[in-house]
């Protein structure tokens, strides 16, 4: 009866510790330096599925932390800048929205069959009962369930220990920060200038990237795109052969080339353009190139 | 019986959140002011939507760089000449564009008299609760938001929401 005590007191012991355990590493690393990525990380990115406001690469998403700041720099609270928020798009903006409703059934659920659990263990387990209940019932019964009943007490202890203990290491390594290669912060920084519509800087950008990774056509490729956009159709037709050069049916080259086209020499534009139909007719501009030959 | 008294009330929990979540009609369509939308247009004319009371404004919220709002464009100016007399406006806030882009596009479309006021960061937009684009806002001739599309809109949409505030049969 002692013995059995103290299993239980550790059982719970371990139990209570995991959790704990648990609750503090998902409350998680609090002290994030840069106070946009803090409000934001609390706020759901409403055009995408499942990714925070934080993360995510949509144009609202970018428009939304641009107001964060905003409101950050007017000196406003986390909490006022949520609300703002909420207010205008509901509280499925929230990354912890509040539990009603269907939510509040992943609490509810568990704690009903905790407790159904535990009450149907503790009429298994109570000792004696069924014994005393009449010689019919015969003994190696409800010895038998008993021994079920702490097996499966066990086992769910261990599962709880090895997944408080275990989880970190089940972290995939990709969170691990990738070294700092100059040619990537280029394109990120050019990515940004792309998404102000800077394109001329972008350009700029690309170029050095280029100069780090000479022989990568997808980095020529979006020179070529962001020189297009910014009205320097030479420069983008030119980058595009060298695409072209190394991939003669490369779609994107042949897109890029076909629109700059249509500015350097307009008579060899719908050429290209077509070609590049027959090469992916399936690409997303596809509809748009077709309507331009159309028109 | 113990088990199967817990099954009862799992489920019996279940439902009864299930029914309270179900909003009741009309719940998503109840009108709400209209937030401000004020700024200059892409000729460099200053357009403010309060001073639009006694319209009835379509808020087209568009992008040149996305290819369905390129699509619903003419419509939208279409519906726009057509019921400018009964007292429609029509108004285009474009969503983190290049003006050269948008003008282009206008010039394509030929909505060149189209009012656009540029959000080039996009914070208009986000005032406006907006998730993605295309989305179109009616606004009544009381500055209030009375239907809400997001995503593209057809000439049945526009018909059914505006034919009853412009008075038209």
């Amino acid at each position: 009866m002692t013995r059995r005590r103290l299993l239980v007191v550790l059982g719970l012991g371990v139990l209570v510790t995991a959790a704990l355990a648990g609750l503090l590493r998902s409350a998680g690393p609090a002290g994030r330096a840069d106070p946009v990525a803090e409000v934001a990380a609390g706020l759901r990115c409403p055009a995408c599925q499942g990714e925070s406001l934080a993360e995510s690469r949509s144009p609202i998403a970018a428009s939304m932390r641009q107001v964060i700041a905003d409101q950050v720099a007017q000196g406003r609270e986390p909490e006022q800048i949520h609300r703002w928020f909420v207010q205008r798009y509901g509280d499925e903006v929230l990354a912890q929205p509040p539990t009603r409703g269907p939510g509040l059934l992943l609490w509810v659920v568990p704690a009903v069959a905790l407790l159904g659990g535990g009450l149907a263990a503790a009429r298994t387990l109570r000792p004696g009962r069924r014994e005393a209940a009449g010689p019919t019932v015969p003994h190696g019964r409800p010895r038998s369930s008993r021994i079920v009943w702490w097996l499966t007490a066990a086992g769910l202890v261990a599962l709880v220990a090895t997944v408080a203990v275990a989880a970190d290491r089940l972290t995939p390594p990709a969170t691990r920060p990738p070294p700092a290669d100059p040619a990537v912060v280029s394109l990120r920084l050019a990515q940004d200038l792309e998404g102000q519509q800077r394109y001329g800087a972008a350009a700029q950008l690309y170029r050095e990237a280029l100069t780090a990774r000479p022989d990568d056509d997808a980095i020529r490729l979006r020179l070529a795109f962001a020189l297009l956009r910014a009205a320097d159709a030479p420069g983008a037709e030119r980058s595009a052969r060298e695409v072209l050069g190394h991939t003669p049916d490369s779609p994107d080259g042949l897109l890029v080339l076909g629109l700059a086209q249509r500015t350097t020499r307009p008579a060899e534009a719908p050429v290209t353009l077509r070609r590049f139909l027959a090469v992916a007719p399936g690409h997303p501009a596809a509809t748009e190139i077709r309507r331009l030959l159309g028109s | 019986m113990a088990p199967a008294t817990i099954l009862l009330l799992t489920l019996g929990v279940g439902v009864v959140l299930a029914a309270g979540e179900r909003p009741g009609p009309g719940v998503a369509h109840r009108p709400r002011a209209a937030p401000a939308l004020a700024g200059t247009t892409l000729p460099g004319q200053r357009y403010d939507l309060a001073a639009a009371r006694g319209h009835v404004v379509l808020v087209n919220v568009f992008a040149s760089w996305c290819g369905p709002c390129r699509d619903e464009l003419p419509l939208l100016v279409g519906t726009g000449r057509r019921w400018a007399p009964q007292g429609l406006q029509v108004v285009g806030l474009n969503l983190r564009d290049g003006p050269d882009a948008v003008r282009a596009l206008l010039a394509e479309a030929r909505a060149e008299d189209l009012t656009v006021v540029p959000d080039p960061e996009g914070v208009r937009a986000v005032e406006w609760g907006v998730r993605g684009v295309p989305e179109t806002f009616v606004v009544d001739r009381d500055g209030r938001i009375v239907a809400h599309q997001p995503g593209v809109v057809t000439a049945k949409w526009l018909e059914q929401h505006l034919a009853p505030l412009l008075g038209t049969p």
